[in-house]
Formats: C-alpha cells, sequence, structure tokens
C-alpha cells in the first residue's frame, strides 16, 4: 500500500460567509435529525442577521452536548443582546449540563459580561448569584476582585459569600486582607467561612 | 520617504481587524513585532501611511495584500521530528486504534495544520514508512493545510536548512534528503506523498470540504488564539475528524481548558485527544 492523494479542495482566498438567503434553510437544518448537519447550521448562522433568538431557542432543546457547546459559542461570537440574555437564562435551566456549558462559555466573555455580572450578581436567585461568582473564576476583568469584595460585603447568603471567599483566595489581592477578616467577624460562628478566609489570607500575602 | 508612524491607535484598529479575519490575536507586547511588519508591508506598496494602507486592506477586493501581510505575521519556525513523541504515539498507539475500528478498506486519513514550511507532514510521512508495518497494508492520505501561501510553496519545494534537518537520524537525512550544496532536499517519493492546501482555521468557507479524518495533527497553533478562536477552531476540527478520530496538540497545550467537545485518551507515549463515538 502506499501515500494517496483524493482530491482535496485549496482555497487561495477565504470566502464569502452564508447569504441571508439561506437563512430558511439553515433554520431548517439546525432542527436536522443528524447532529453534524445541526453544528454546521449553528456554526454557519453566526453571520445571520437576527439569527439570536433562533439559536436561543434550540439551546434549550438540544439534547448533543456537541451541539449545544456549538451554539453556545456562536451566541458568544454574537454577542447582541438577546445572545447575551439567552446565555444568562441558560444559568436557571434545570439542566445541569447545560448550565455548566453556559457558565463556561459566559467566562470568554469579559467585556459583554462585566454590565450583566454585576445584575446577575444582585439577582434574587442566590443559585443565580454563586453561578455568576463561578464566571467570575476565569473571567479576565480587572474588576473581578472588587466585584467579589462586594459580594462578601454585602450578599445575605451564606453559600454566595463561601463561593466568593474561595475564588479571593485564588485571584485577589492584598486589597481583600479587611474585607476577609470582616466576613470572618461576620460569620464568626461558621466553622466552613474561619476556614475558608484563613485560607484565603493566607495565600493573599501582604501583612 | 518620512518615517512612517504607527500609532497606539493604528495598533488597535489592525490588530481587532486582523484578529476578525485570522483569529489571531497579537497582544500589547507584540507590538515591535506587529508594526514592524506593517511598515515593511506600507513601504512594499506605497501606501506611505497606515491609513492608506489600512483602507486597501480592508476593501481590495482580491484580498492579496491580505494574504501577503498574514504571510509575514505569522511565525513558521519549525523543524523534522519536532516533538517526536507524538510520532511515536502515532504510530504505536493511535493508528493500531485506528485500523482496530476501520470498517471499510479505505485510506486512513491524516490533516496537519499547520503545516509551516511541511517539516511536519514530511516527518509524519517519514516516520510511517520506518516505523509503523501498516503502511505495508493500509493506504494513507496526508493532507497539510497552511494559512500562509508562501509556506506552503516552500513546503512543496521541500527545500530546508541544516537547523530544519538537524534533529533527524543521519541514516534518515540520507535516505529521504539530497543535499543541494546549501541545504537539503527532501525526496520527489515524499513531496508526492503531501497534499498542500490553503486552509484559514477561522473561515468555515475554506475548512467545510475538510471531513472524515482519522488523525488531526494541529500543534503550535492554538497559542496564537485567544479563547473563543481557540473554540472555534476545536469545533472546525471536531467536524474534520470522524468519530472516534484523535487529535494532537503541542505539549504546552490542552483542549480541556476551552472546550468541552474531546475526550483525553492517554497512551504510553503521549496524552491526546478523541472526537468521541456518535450518540445518535
Amino acid at each position: 500500500m502506499a501515500f494517496v492523494k483524493v482530491a482535496a479542495r485549496d482555497t487561495q482566498q477565504d470566502t464569502a460567509n452564508p447569504r441571508a438567503l439561506e437563512y430558511d434553510a439553515l433554520e431548517l437544518q439546525l432542527h436536522d435529525e443528524s447532529a453534524d448537519v445541526r453544528r454546521w447550521a449553528a456554526r454557519d448562522l453566526v453571520d445571520c442577521p437576527s439569527a439570536s433568538r433562533m439559536l436561543v431557542g434550540r439551546l434549550h432543546e438540544e439534547g448533543d452536548a456537541s451541539v449545544r457547546e456549538v451554539i453556545l459559542t456562536a451566541l458568544t461570537i454574537r454577542g447582541d443582546d438577546i445572545a447575551m440574555t439567552g446565555l444568562v437564562e441558560c444559568l436557571r435551566s434545570e439542566h445541569v449540563s447545560l448550565r455548566n456549558e453556559a457558565v463556561e462559555a459566559m467566562k470568554q466573555l469579559p467585556e459583554k459580561m462585566a454590565p450583566i455580572i454585576r445584575e446577575l450578581l444582585g439577582d434574587p436567585d442566590p443559585d443565580v448569584r454563586i453561578f455568576a461568582v463561578n464566571i467570575l473564576e476565569s473571567l479576565r476583568h480587572p474588576e473581578v476582585e472588587s466585584w467579589l469584595i462586594s459580594v462578601i460585603e454585602t450578599d445575605p447568603e451564606l453559600n454566595v459569600c463561601a463561593t466568593a471567599v474561595d475564588l479571593l483566595g485564588e485571584v485577589g489581592s492584598p486589597a481583600a486582607r479587611l474585607p476577609l477578616h470582616r466576613i470572618k467577624e461576620r460569620y464568626a460562628d461558621v466553622p466552613y467561612i474561619q476556614f475558608a478566609a484563613e485560607v484565603a489570607l493566607s495565600r493573599l500575602g501582604g501583612e | 520617504m518620512a518615517e512612517i508612524e504607527i500609532t497606539s491607535a493604528d495598533f488597535e484598529k489592525f490588530r481587532e481587524f486582523f484578529y476578525r479575519k485570522t483569529g489571531i490575536q497579537f497582544e500589547p507586547s507584540k507590538r515591535y513585532f506587529v508594526d514592524k511588519r506593517l511598515v515593511e508591508r506600507i513601504e512594499a506598496t506605497q501606501t506611505q501611511n497606515f491609513r492608506n494602507y489600512f483602507t486597501t486592506l480592508r476593501f481590495e477586493a482580491s484580498g492579496e495584500e491580505l494574504q501577503n501581510l498574514t504571510n509575514i505575521m505569522t511565525v513558521n519556525e519549525t523543524y523534522f521530528f519536532r516533538e517526536e513523541y507524538q510520532f511515536e504515539c502515532l504510530v504505536n498507539s493511535i493508528l493500531p486504534d485506528v485500523v482496530s475500528r476501520k470498517g471499510d478498506n479505505g485510506p486512513i486519513r491524516i490533516w496537519a495544520v499547520p503545516s509551516s514550511s511541511g517539516e511536519e507532514p514530511y516527518s509524519i510521512a517519514m516516520y510511517l514508512l520506518e516505523f509503523w508495518a501498516g503502511i505495508n497494508q493500509w493506504d494513507v492520505e496526508i493532507i497539510s493545510s497552511d494559512i500562509d501561501t508562501e509556506v506552503l510553496a516552500k513546503a512543496r519545494a521541500g527545500l530546508y536548512s541544516d537547523r530544519s534537518v538537524q534533529h533527524l537520524p543521519l541514516r534518515l537525512l540520507q535516505k529521504y534528503f539530497k543535499s543541494t550544496g546549501d541545504g537539503h532536499q527532501i525526496s520527489q517519493d515524499l513531496r508526492d506523498a503531501v497534499d498542500f492546501t490553503r486552509v484559514n482555521l477561522a473561515d468555515r468557507g475554506t475548512t467545510r470540504d475538510y471531513r472524515d479524518f482519522d488523525v488531526v495533527f494541529c500543534r503550535n497553533l492554538l497559542i496564537y488564539f485567544d479563547d473563543i478562536s481557540r473554540r472555534g477552531a476545536a469545533e472546525t476540527i471536531y467536524d474534520a475528524l470522524k468519530p472516534e478520530g484523535f487529535v494532537c496538540l503541542g505539549h504546552s497545550e490542552s483542549m480541556s481548558r476551552f472546550s468541552s467537545l474531546y475526550k483525553v485518551r492517554k497512551f504510553d507515549e503521549a496524552r491526546v485527544y478523541q472526537r468521541p463515538a456518535d450518540s445518535k
């Protein structure tokens, strides 16, 4: 046997993106029975105007994790209001995988997430606030530390504060020392907060 | 000619444009590298200043200048048998796994992207000939792609410096290369063994036809991309692979950091990534 060549396509130039005329076809493909076809449709819809609503709708129905990941990437690339709202809504989903996948996608969008993070950290649902703190874990944004400090200073829910204390130990600076001492006082009878805050303080240095 | 100045605002504008077109993100620390090459192209095109040059880049219908610029902005230094442990993994672990699942007699398909000047795909071909008995039973198709048309031309010509071949055993150098006086040219048989094509991983149009690969080598490319472009590239490679096909990344790269599409396969020689079997 040997090395063989089967005609591979050699594109000398980048190609135009799908035209609006193809939008209807892509909508059908987004519901095709083949996951391969659905993934490609989601990728092609990135450039179609007003595709965000369709992608968000499909995201909540989609059973294949590989297609969901592609839809989430498409929404993060689009980054318009509908896309961002759709991503945030995933945090309220009962579908654990979708929720975690959305958190991962949102970590990639520091600039677009900034205004939304403030809202999420003030959400009435403590679970959503915990997911917001999870997003901060690898969100490369200069305000991450100040958001976390604000959480441990003001959030009324113990579990939300505990999540933020853990993270401050990883991403905080000596500026977080005083707030960490204050939360230790506030939850003086909660052993976990005492422990987590001590670990964070020992990592931060600066004393 | 007056000295050409690239301001911080110009750099930012260019950075954003180039990222959208190629997925390659230049950090501010690369400012000197980028400015130097921009000035070089402004002089070559006689556009006199950044503003004129940028207009040419954005609106030129042929895209020729964008390609010229891409060619000099991408880094192409590599050598034969770089990260050799992955080639050992290919012949000792990956291909036996591929063959054990193969349900037809069609060729085993390998895609090496980026090709750079050809050292990696030719290393793969040599490794298969030298260290994989299966080459006597199976046809193998090697396609290698790059965004840079100049390095593709170099790859097709197969001419290499002493530095490129320095890690090759002398026996293989003598067997597969002929001396050209100031370098080495790889044999015609090996040049015929690899199909070099132009692909931009950030452009779906150019990758759409790349499908049904058993193995993809994508080493030391994703380090130039930002997170969202890496996710996009991971999705492109996923669709280029057959179910249960493998991806080999560079030693400092990890698919798991930006994509959950793949499962990790730990072989004795290397850790690689595998597209899961289809779940219908």
